[in-house]
Parts: C-alpha cells; structure tokens; sequence
C-alpha cells in the first residue's frame, strides 16, 4: 500500500523531476583558447574542461578523460555564454494587456521552445534570454529565464529552473497609451503609473494583513472566521514587497525612474533593475545607490518621443558611475549580435574589452540574479561557452560553437540549412516576411490602436 | 453513490418521457409521420457486436429503443418490422465524444454602464460553468448529417469563452423527444481570451482559471463553515461557483481543448497543479506528448480530421534542391500528422473522436486516411464506440451490440472501413433512419443544379481576428435578380454596432462575396467578405484592408417570412 | 592669436569624443571651411590603393593633393600621425531627414497619400536640422541616399551630403524616382492575409502598374512632339524615367517578385537600380545577367524566412557580389544611419571580404549614381568628403577623429555626445536625503 502511494506521488511530481532529471548535460575539452574570464582577466593558450555541464577546471596542458570530446580552438577565443536581460523570443503570449496589473500572469506558461529565434539566437552566442512580459502594463507579468538548449518541444526544458523569480514594470509611453488613451483606464499620465504601483503595494500589504489575521483566528477553537479571497495577483505584489521577486522596469525617462527609485525606497524594495531606460545616465548616481543596476540599448534612439533625449554613452556613463550595467536586444533581431552591440561601448565611451564583456556576461547574470551559476569563465559555474574566430569586440567576429550545458547546440561547421523543428504539412509555399517587426514589448496589443491612425502608415 | 442516484434519475427521466411520449401521441396521426411499431428485426446480418470480433450472421431484435436480442434462432414478435440484413452488415451507432453541431452560440450579454474591461463581470468575460449545453442545443439539419454518418449518440459541448459551460449526451432519436441522456457530464474549457477585456490572451486564461478554481476551493470551505458554525459570516455564493463547484469536488470532469502540443501540455500543466479530472479534446498535432498524456492517465479526443493533402499534391518535379528539401520536410510532416492514430493506438491509449470544426462528409475519409497511417481497424471503431462509451461511465448502455444496451446501430453496405461503403440505416434510440445508398454516378454531380441557394434573409454572424472575436447581423433582400442589404459591426468608434449599405454583391453558385465601408475618424476602410454557403450557415473570409483577413461564419436566423 | 585660437579648438574638438572635459562656455563650434593640410596619415584610397605616410590637402571644398609631402601655406595643419584616411561612406538607401520621431506621425514625411505619386520629392522635405544628422556624421557617413516610400510610386529620391543648411546646400547631384515593385511577401508578423489574398493585391498591383506604365510611354511621347496635354504632374515626373532623364529605382525583396521585376523591367529601355534585394541572394545569376546594379541591405537583418540559415542576410551581398553583381549597401534606417559601417563589417566577414565592403560604402554608390567624378574615393579633384580615424572606420574599437564633408571641416558634437560631457559626472551628483 505505501509502495503504491509513493509511486503516486512520484508521478504526480513526475513532470518537475523529469525536467531537471532530463535536462541533458555535456562534457568537453577545449583546448588551446584565448579565454576571456571577464571576471579573472584573459588567459592565453588555456584549456578549459566541462564535465556533466560544470566547469570542472581551467587551466594548461588538460587531457580528457575517456569518452569527453576535444575541441581545438587555438587561435580562437572562449568566452561565457551570452546573456540577454531582454528579450520576448520562444513566447506564444507577450502581453496580456487588458488590466494596468497583470502579476498574476505567467510567462512560463507560454513558453514555446520550438521558436526559431532561439536557434539564431544560439549561432550568435547567446546561451540565456530572460523571456519576458511585454511593457503594455504598469505591472505585468511574470517572466521566464531561458537556457537555450535548443531541439526539445517540452518548454520545461528550457526553462532555467534554478533562476530567481523576476516580474516586468513598465513606466512611460506605453502603459499610458495602451490603458489611458487606448482604454480609459488609469493610468494616462506618467502621474497615474505611478498611483498605479504605489496603489496596487498598498492593496497587497492590506491583502496580507487580511490572510494574517484569517490564519491566526482560524487556529483558535470554535472560530467564526472565513477566509478571504485568493487573490494571486495580490500575493504576487506582496510577494515582491518580501523580496522574493526581482523587479525589471521597462523606463526611458530620467524623471520616471526617480520616481520608481523613490516608490521602491518608501516600500524598501532593493531588487530592482532598469530595462532601457534611456535616460538613466541622467539619474546614474541614484542608480548606482539604490538600485541592480541598467540593462540598456547600444544605440536605439528617436523612435518615441520619450528616446528622443538619449545618447549612445548611456552604457559608459551608467559604468562609470558604479551602475551594474548589461545590453540587451529587446529584439529578435538584435539578439543575434549582442557581443556587437556591447563592442558599441568602446566607440561610444571608450569601455575597456572586459567592461564591455561584462555587460552582456557577468551583469546581466547579476541583474537576474543567476551570478554564482553563470556569467563567466570560473571552475564551478555552467558550462555555458561561446567559442570565436577572432576577439568578440571586434566587427569582423564570427561565432564558430556555442555550449550550454556543456553540449554543443551551435557549430558553424556543422550548421544545417532549415533548423525549423516544426513544419506545417499543409504548406504550399513558404511565406516569406519583409522587414520583420523585430520590437516586440508590445506585441499582442495591436488591436488596441487607433485603426485609423495605424491605415495609411506603410511602414 | 451520487453515480447510481444519478443513474437512476436518468433511467426514470428516459423511461418517464417514453410514457409522456406514448400518451402524447394519441391514436390518430394525420400527418402519417408516426411509426407503425417499435419493434424491429434485423434479420440475417453480418453483425460485429464489438470492435475485434469478427462479423457473424445473426438477427437483432430491437424492442422500445432496446436491443430485446442478438443471435441466431431468436423468437421474433409478430409486432416487430422485418429488415432484411442477408446483404447488410452491422455495427454498434458511433458515438460523438465532443461535438457542437447543433449548438447556437449565445448571445453576448449586454454590458453594464460602469463595465470595467480589466476587470469584468464572469459572464462577459466567458466564464460561464453554470450555462448548459442543453440549452443551446437544437436538431438541425447538421446533426441530421452527422446521423447520417453513423453518429448515434453526441456529447454536446456549448459555446462560450474561457469556460463555456456544461456538456450533455444526447442520443440522434426521434425529434420529438428531448433526447437527452444525461446532463453535466464534462466542463467546457479552452484558452481562448475575451475580446478587449481580461483575461485576453491564454497567459491570462492560465492565470484566471487558477483564480477561479482555487476561489471556488475557498467558497466551500466557507460555505461548509457557514453551514455547520452558527454566526459565520455569509460566503457569496455566485453562478461561477454553482457552476464549478462539482467540478472541484471530481464529480465532472474538466474537458480542456488543446489542438497542439504546448496547448496539451499547458492543459496538463494546470491539471498537475489543481488536481481535476481531465478530458483532453480537438487533438490535431499530438505525438510528442503522447508519453506525458499516458503518464497523466488522462483521457483523450482527437479531431476526427487530416490535414489537406492539397500542399503534397501541388508538389512538381523539376525543382532547385531548396525546394526539394522543403518538400521533403513537408511531406514529412504530412505522413507524421496522418500517423498520430496509430501511434496513440500503440501506446495503448483508449481515445474518442470529437467533431467540433469537422465537416461530417468528410470523416469516413479521415478515418480511412488514419488507418492508411497504421491506425488498426479495431481501434477505429473502438474510437467510434467503446471508447467514448467508457470515457462517458456509460460501457453498460453504449458501445457494443448486446442485449439490454441502446438500439444504436448502424447499417452499412460493406464493411466499415472499405472503399465505397455505404450507411443505408441508422438506428438511434430504437427509432429508424433510412438513407438513399447511390451506385457512383459521377453525371449526377455535375449536373447539380445551384438553384435555391438561400440568400436573402438576416444572417448572424461571428469573426475572429487577433482581437478577439466580433459579429453583427447582416441583412439582404433580393429585389428582382438583384440583392441589397445591409450590416451592423462594433463601432469602432466607441460602444454599440454601427450599420452600413451593402454593396458590390455577386452571388456565383452557391459562393457569396459583397463589400462595405467602415468609417473611423474621417477615414474610410473596405471590408471584403466572401463566403460559400452550404443550406444555412456561411463560411468564408472577411478581409479588411492591409490588416489581413479572418475567419468569418454566418448562420441564417430562422424567420417565418423570409422568401428567396 | 587667430592660429593659435584655431589650434585651440582643433584640439578640443579632437578631444570632445574620448572624454569629457571642461566646456567652453558660450562657445559654439560651426562646420567651417577653408583650407586644411591633413598630414602623414596612411591613406585608403579605395581606387588607387593604400598610401602610407602620404597628406592630403583640402580647400575649396576639393581634394587639392594627394602626396608624401605638401606644403601648408596657410593651410590649417592637422597631424594625422598613425591615423587613418578613408572617403566619407555613402549608405544608398535611408530616411534620414525625412522623419524625426517615428511614433509621432506630425514629424513623419516620408510617405504622401496615394498609389501614384513620383512627383513628391524627398529632397525638399528634407529637414537639414534633423538632430539625426549630427548624430550619423560623426561615425563617417558623409552623404546618404533618402528615399520616400508607399505605394507603388511613392515619390524621388536624392542624393545629399549631411551638411549645409538648405536642401540645396546639401543636395550631392544625383535623384531617382521610386518603384515600389508590387510584392508577394507578408509585410511582418502581423500580416495574417491569406495566400489566395495575398496573390490578388499582388496580381491587381501588377495591373496598376503594367496601366500607369503604358500611360507614361504614351504621355511621354506626346509630350515630345509637343502635344497640348492636361496638367498631369505624376506623369510628368515618370516621363523623365522613360527618357532616360532620372532613374527608377526599384523596391524589391522576395525572390518570385525580383523574379517578376527582371521579366517586367526586361523590355523597358530605362535606367534601372534594384534596392533592397532581401533575397537577392537566391536569384543571383539571374540578376548579375540582367546588369542592374543592387542597393542591398540592411544587413543586420532577419531572414525573410522561417527556414532560412541563421546568417542569410549577413552572406547576401556577398553572394550577390561573386555572382557578378555590382553591389551597394545600405541600412534603410532613419536615426541610426550612423551604423552603416557595422552593416558593411558584417557583409565583409561573412563573405563580402574587406576590400569590396569598403567599395560597396565607396565607389559603387558613387558609380550607380553617376556621381563618381566626384564622390567615392579619396582622388584629387573629387570633393573632400573624407574620415580620419585611429583605425579601419568598420571596427566598433576605432574612434572618428575628424570628418569632412564639402570641404568643411565637421564639428564632432552632436546631442549625444554633449549630454555624455554633462552627465559623465553630473553635478550635483548624488544627494542622499
């Protein structure tokens, strides 16, 4: 009878399991590489061995033990996997956009692994995205850390299992338009956003209160108290005010991420991160104090009037003023180059290779609080590894092998044609897209804009 | 016990509207419609009594929608009607785990003055448990095509959002009774959003049905509270709550639609973390999680339906090796989808089919498809019978040809699953149903005339785009050879439909296609709608502009005065 | 005084990119013109080879001398020790100065209302103090290409160089009238046409231009014999396409529509230039045979399809390139044109190579434009659009010391850099409550 209950209960556990347990791990050798630690320096000619997915060791004159492959790579360079603070690849849904506070709402749950973004994602190095909500709401949903571990169809398998949980703000011209002028619902001004989060703090601290006191009145004998209602969207604001979730704000201008830097002070929130934010070299100082840190654009600019103010030099500027400062791509196309948009930091502020290495490695780890697991070369982290033809900063660079895990899902060598895992049978001919949408933070929205406005804009 | 209370409501409800219908039916018939007996014999058949056994020659006897016997040497009433089975061959009725031909979707209730679309009132949002089935559904024309197909008996799904509503089995018999075998029987769910209010997208649906379930857990708690505790504070006890409260107790089960594999594992996902039962329903691409959906024990309805072999057979010959590679992988693709059954069949999963969006002419062809793709013939039928009959509880009624279960039979003129096999007869719920079975005249087709398609009249129609789903009533007269009319659709300007001319009407057989502007802040849009129409629904295309085209159905409302 | 001033703000100006110093408060500093001696520098003619420790002088707008020696006479002297002398780049295809803030319709020009409409000109809508000029020059494109698009004739484009304060001042010699080649493709994600839809606007589009066409021949030849015809602007303009007198430059991307664009353009006797060319890569040959020369770009870039290897717009012009085809780039971009030599960088080490990258940014522009004489590479006698940097202008790690364009010399400051300057060390910087 117990024997019988137990394997119940496996079962019922069986899919968390069967993810960690299946997720596949790798070994190899790598030997002879320029490897760029980013947080220990450069090491010429060194070797570095991957067992079961770790970084088992790093250093000169490694052999592989039995059965691990080797991988020459003299004269090229190794570098950490890239990560994307970023980005919306490998999502069916971006943004439920019908309520200024979406919390409750999940990216996991949408995950898609058979994205093809993730594999061109891959061939450009990147080995993490942090898959998130879009910026249609003040408050919006859940978001996901991915490993790039590409060719499953299980999404639990590429879902970094271990990643702290993270949820999506967003400040600005976007929740304004999408609830304000598209929807009369508040908030329509960058007054309103910020009602909106301080109001929705002060409901989940009351909402705490209210399960508080239920559960120590419904201890006591003969009690009459019934329980409030179950309200996720609640407990997850509550959630955050404990510090369990790392908030990622979507924001441009200087004045709005004052004020969010002064609502998480009042609410003693310390996990915060900007996203963009163009305007953070304005308040770089605050963010160094008060907050994780910027993940920002190389070089996007005047396509909202809320980037018109912007400069290339945010990056430098943020870094020199002691902000933990990543790039991202918010962008399926940019994805592919991250390591050449982080090289922007050099013509633009004059970074140092591992200041500009860093800000697609080791920040961006820190800012998804993932540091001690990946982000750069160190015996004990993943075995999350790019290997280059020539110095990653430089323009002419091309990608040669990608690890994750310490397997190889990129080999430019060995590089199929059609990476589609999926194929309609009933496809006729192959649609062909021109000048793809490569912003998504507001997918999933488009039916909430002016037709009118949007009828004669070609483009 | 709630199963044998349940049962035994139901026997009384079928054997009390049997009495209702007896007396009802007074000696006189004017209209010559009333049959002559109940009783009927099917002498000298092939029978298959259930899937695996081989076809023997035997009689049935059927007596007040009960088979009465199976066998040779039976002793045959003088009140039965004879059929002559010597070239007939028999099978259990199919039986429909998922359909809704016949449903009418429901009018979307009127919002109120203060209506919030982030946060709206459960029924506009789409969940809806409480609604019935039973009361959307009506015997039309396309539930006659399904019998004709051989479906005996359906379980009827309704339409609505998120959470429709509650299934019901029926049984195909005569119009005059209600039909209805059992009530409640599954909850309708799917992850469809509500259009322009929350929940929007299937993150939300996700997310709100946790909300709702974990919220109907915690009304009963309190309810419970409320009823044994003196002074307790009154729960607010709402539809949403009558609606799901048997469904978290495990009593009916949740049937989830999930047409791809993320959606099936979604699905899988919100049961693994609540704990209902779960029916999973409209399969199409499946075969990956054929391991997760055995593990999970759930059970399984797959759409009774292929994909199109037109893109395989537009392949040519003389092309680049780009496009031959493309080829191949479609191809692929193809013979992979067609091969699912079998595949499901292998893994020892018992599944039903379901018909939602299948056209009913179209399914013998599937199944034959599927059992080109090494579905066996046994599973097949078995798919069509026993399966669903276990899946419903209802193995002691449905399901196989023997003494005591339903008089569900179908009459073929071959064997099942050959080439050109006919369905001559349908018998459901003891009543019968004779069919024209045509030697293949291909003359005959051509020259089917395109008089009398029905046009004119007020046509109800729905439209999904991205945004979620819309509709309006479209009316057109016919004045001489020419037609007008008119359309309401939401006003893009604010709340309420707007109404606008018709124009640019061409009707061509049975293919309609018109025109009409939709005026928004001074600019105007075309929308094109085009459609075929088939008796009296429309299915075709409405394309706005640049924005792309969209699904489009219409139903003609029924009238007493329209005229052709 | 006046030389050593001069001196002063050279330096300063050298300076202003790499870090941030004091400002001279009041102080603007002005394009100017005059003349320059840019001394020993390794010199990248792009025509006439590399030439090391060689100067080159400026004045009057002109590349006056390319030698190992000059003399300055009065020429304001720039060391260029260790530095880098390369043509102002040409980005063949943008729209810069024709739209300020995208999501802001009022400062959006580069689309007018109607399916027939060559006449609008681009170069009059132009806005030369656009801040995205400023912005783009400093990375060393000089002069760009800005192109109006819509329907299926959506207006002229025009060649202009990023300074001067007029249109006119900045207009470099060279436009075309635009053909939006009717297309088969889905214009992003959100284009949830049908097939069968998406074949008819097709096909209708082909019609309104096989129409439009034959009216333009037919108006064309009236109009030669002198015939009294109605006023008819649009036709005006396409007539100047068929005499020969501008060019037509032909949007197109998909490969079945470049396809249709050769069959279409086959018997028309008018300059043709191909832009955009997505796919090009798929039709190569049959384009290197008809002898039109391609803008492609840009080229960070996705794949137009879902089956596409990942690097397919990165090895386009490349392979475009061997097949025989004289290729163009260009980023198609309205604020950050200033990325052109990254898009080249990319076509260049996946397959472009270097050399014909540099070319591609260079001359060919210049040649497809019949601006060569003038534009394109650093010879005497061409007009003095240059790039002094520290290394090759492609590489991220490069800085752009000094650009210019018409002879003048270009201030390096632009709004970005400025607030770089103020922010760097913001003051007051933190102040804790």
């Amino acid at each position: 009878m117990k024997k019988i209950n137990y394997f119940l209960a496996a079962l019922l556990g069986l899919s968390f399991s069967f993810a960690s347990a299946q997720t596949p791990k790798g070994s190899v050798l790598i030997k002879n590489a320029t490897v760029l630690t980013v947080t220990k320096g450069t090491l010429q000619n060194t070797d570095v061995l991957v067992q079961d997915g770790i970084i088992k060791k790093v250093g000169t004159n490694l052999s592989a033990p039995s059965g691990v492959e080797t991988v020459d790579a003299t004269g090229k360079y190794l570098m950490p996997g890239i990560i994307d603070a970023h980005s919306h690849v490998g999502l069916d849904v971006v943004n439920e956009a019908t309520s200024p506070i979406t919390s409750e709402v999940q990216m996991k749950d949408v995950v898609n692994p058979t994205e093809i973004g993730i594999y061109r994602a891959l061939a450009g190095g990147v080995t993490i995205s942090h898959a998130m909500h879009g910026s249609a709401n003040v408050i919006g949903g859940q978001n996901a850390t991915l490993k790039h571990r590409w060719g499953t169809k299980n999404p639990n398998d590429i879902i970094m299992m271990d990643a702290p949980r993270t949820i999506k703000f967003a400040l600005g011209e976007n929740p304004t338009r999408v609830h304000g002028r598209g929807n009369g619902i508040q908030p329509r001004s960058r007054m309103g956003v910020e009602a909106v989060i301080r109001n929705g703090f002060n409901e989940a601290i009351q909402y705490q209160k209210a399960w508080a006191d239920y559960n120590s009145a419904s201890a006591q004998k003969g009690n009459k108290a019934t329980s409030p209602r179950y309200n996720e969207r609640l407990q997850t604001l509550a959630d955050i005010l404990d510090g369990k979730i790392i908030i990622h704000c979507h924001s441009y201008r200087a004045d709005e991420i004052y004020m969010l830097i002064n609502v998480a002070r009042d609410f003693n929130i310390t996990k915060l991160v900007f996203q963009h934010t163009n305007e953070g070299f304005k308040v770089a100082p605050e963010i160094a104090k008060y907050t994780m840190g910027a993940s920002v654009f190389a070089d996007w600019w005047a396509y909202k009037f809320e980037v018109y103010y912007s400069t290339a030099f945010n990056a430098a500027i943020l870094n020199a003023n002691g902000a933990i400062t990543s790039i991202n791509s918010d962008s399926a196309e940019l994805i592919r180059h991250l390591y050449h948009e982080a090289a922007k930091t050099q013509r633009y502020g004059g970074m140092t290779d591992d200041e500009s290495l860093a800000m697609i490695t080791i920040n961006p780890a820190r800012q998804l609080g993932i540091s001690e697991l990946v982000g750069s070369i160190e015996e004990g982290k993943q075995g999350d590894l790019v290997i280059f033809d020539s110095h990653p900063l430089s323009v002419y660079t091309v990608p040669q092998m990608t690890f994750v895990d310490g397997i190889k899902y990129f080999d430019i060598k060995e590089d199929k044609n059609d990476q589609r895992l999926t194929v309609s049978p009933t496809e006729m001919v192959e649609d062909v897209y021109l000048r793809q949408q490569t912003e998504r933070c507001m997918q999933d929205t488009e039916h909430l804009f002016d037709m009118a406005g949007n009828l004669f804009n070609q483009n | 016990m709630k199963r044998t209370l349940f049962r035994a409501s139901v026997i009384c409800m079928i054997l009390g509207s049997w009495m209702i219908s007896s007396s009802t039916f007074a000696q006189s018939d004017p209209t010559g419609k009333k049959r002559i007996t109940s009783s009927f014999a099917i002498t000298n058949a092939t029978v298959f009594t259930e899937p695996g056994k081989a076809g023997v020659k035997s009689t049935i006897l059927i007596q007040d929608g009960v088979i009465a016997g199976v066998g040779n040497n039976l002793s045959i009433p003088k009140e039965a009607k004879l059929i002559a089975g010597d070239s007939l061959f028999v099978y259990a009725g199919f039986i429909d785990g998922a359909s809704n031909t016949g449903i009418t979707k429901p009018k979307d209730p009127e919002r109120s003055e203060n209506f919030v679309s982030s946060d709206p009132p459960d029924e506009i949002a789409g969940i809806t448990p409480s609604r019935s089935a039973v009361d959307q559904f009506a015997m039309d024309s396309k539930v006659e095509e399904l019998r004709k197909g051989g479906f005996t008996v359906l379980q009827i799904v309704p339409e609505g959002g998120m959470i429709a509503g509650k299934a019901a089995i029926m049984v195909l018999g005569n119009e005059t009774s209600s039909n209805l075998i059992m009530e409640n029987t599954a909850l309708a769910v799917s992850f469809k959003g509500s259009r322009g209010m929350y929940p929007g997208t299937a993150a939300g649906v996700m997310a709100k049905f946790r909300d709702v379930y974990k919220n109907t857990e915690l009304t009963k708690i309190n309810s419970d509270k409320y009823a044994s505790v003196p002074g307790v504070k009154r729960p607010d006890i709402d539809d949403t709550f009558m609606g799901m409260k048997d469904v978290i107790a495990g009593s009916t089960p949740v049937m989830f639609s999930a047409s791809s594999e993320l959606e099936i594992r979604r699905a899988l996902k919100l049961q693994k973390e609540l704990g209902f039962n779960l029916i999973l329903t409209d399969l199409e691409n499946y075969e990956g999680v054929i391991p997760e959906m055995k593990a999970a024990g759930v059970k399984v309805l797959i759409k009774a339906e292929v994909p199109d072999d037109k893109a395989i057979k537009a392949q040519k010959e003389d092309v680049t090796e780009d496009v031959k590679a493309q080829y191949i992988r479609v191809k692929e693709s193809f013979d992979k989808a067609i091969a699912q059954a079998g595949k499901l069949e292998a893994a020892g999963i018992q599944f039903s089919f379901t018909t939602v969006g299948v056209k009913a002419g179209d399914i013998g062809k599937s199944l034959k498809t599927m059992i080109d793709g090494g579905l066996s013939e046994t599973g097949a039928l078995a798919a069509l019978t026993t399966n669903p009959a276990a899946m419903m509880g209802m193995s002691r009624e449905l399901g196989t040809i023997e003494k005591g279960k339903m008089a569900n039979l179908v009459l073929t003129t071959d064997t099942l699953f050959k080439e050109d096999t006919q369905i001559k007869h349908v018998i459901a719920d003891g009543y019968l149903f004779d069919y024209e079975t045509k030697a293949k005249k291909k003359a005959d087709e051509a020259g089917k005339a395109t008089t009398g398609t029905k046009v004119a009249g007020n046509w109800d129609y729905t439209t999904e785009s991205p945004a979620g789903s819309s509709g309006g009533v479209i009316t057109i007269k016919k004045d001489g050879n020419e037609y007008s009319g008119t359309i309401t659709y939401d006003d893009p300007a604010g709340s309420g439909k707007a109404t606008a001319p018709i124009k640019d009407i061409k009707l061509d057989g049975s293919s309609l296609s018109f025109a009409f502007d939709v005026n928004a802040q001074g600019m105007s849009i075309v929308v094109e709608i085009s459609g075929t129409i088939d008796g009296n629904s429309m299915d075709g295309t409405m394309s706005i502009g640049q924005f792309g085209s969209f699904p489009f159905e219409a139903t003609l409302i029924p009238s007493i005065t329209a005229k052709l | 005084m006046k030389r050593l001033t001069k001196t002063f703000f050279a330096f300063l100006i050298a300076l202003v990119p790499m870090m941030a110093i004091a400002q001279i408060d009041g102080e603007f500093i002005k394009p100017r013109t005059g003349k320059f001696l840019l001394k020993n520098a390794t010199v990248v003619t792009i025509t006439k080879g590399v030439l090391t420790n060689t100067s080159v002088l400026v004045a009057d707008g002109m590349i006056m001398e390319i030698e190992a020696s000059i003399a300055a006479n009065g020429a304001e002297e720039i060391d260029c020790t260790g530095l880098f002398i390369y043509p102002g780049m040409i980005d063949s295809g943008t729209q810069l100065g024709l739209a300020e803030v995208s999501s802001v319709a009022e400062t959006v020009d580069f689309s007018e209302i109607g399916n027939f409409t060559p006449n609008m000109q681009a170069l009059t809508a132009v806005n030369p103090n656009s801040e995205a000029i400023p912005v783009t020059r400093v990375s060393g494109v000089t002069t760009v290409l800005t192109v109006p698009s819509g329907g299926l004739f959506p207006g002229t484009a025009a060649l202009i160089n990023l300074n001067g304060y007029t249109p006119d001042q900045m207009y470099a010699g060279f436009k075309a009238v635009v053909m939006t080649f009717p297309n088969s493709g889905r214009r992003g994600r959100y284009d949830r046409r049908s097939d069968d839809d998406i074949k008819k606007a097709n096909e209708k589009s082909l019609k309104d231009a096989n129409e439009i066409w034959e009216n333009a021949i037919a108006y064309n030849s009236m109009k030669k014999t002198g015939a009294a015809l109605e006023f008819y602007p649009e036709m005006d303009q396409l007539a100047k396409v068929i005499s020969k007198e501008l060019p037509l430059l032909v949007q197109v991307d998909a490969a079945s529509d470049i396809q249709n664009a050769l069959k279409w353009l086959e018997e028309k006797d008018v300059n043709v230039i191909l832009s955009g060319v997505a796919e090009g890569w798929r039709v190569a040959d049959e384009i290197a045979k008809s002898g039109y020369p391609v803008i492609t770009g840009p080229v960070q870039e996705l794949p137009t399809r879902e089956s596409d290897r990942y690097d397919t717009p990165y090895t386009n012009a490349g392979k475009m390139a061997k097949a025989g085809v004289k290729v163009a780039i260009r980023t198609d971009e309205i604020e950050n044109v200033r990325n052109l030599p990254f898009h080249a960088a990319f076509a260049a080490a996946y397959g472009l190579g270097k050399e014909e990258a540099w070319k591609a940014v260079t001359i060919n522009p210049a040649e497809i434009f019949g601006v060569a004489d003038k534009y394109g590479s650093v010879e005497k006698g061409k007009v003095a659009n240059l790039i002094v940097a520290t290394g090759d202008p492609f590489e991220t790690r490069a800085q752009v010391m000094h650009v210019f364009i018409d002879g003048y010399r270009i201030p390096l400051s632009n709004r970005h850099i400025r607030f770089y300057q103020e922010f760097l060390e913001r003051s007051p910087g933190l102040e804790s409550k």
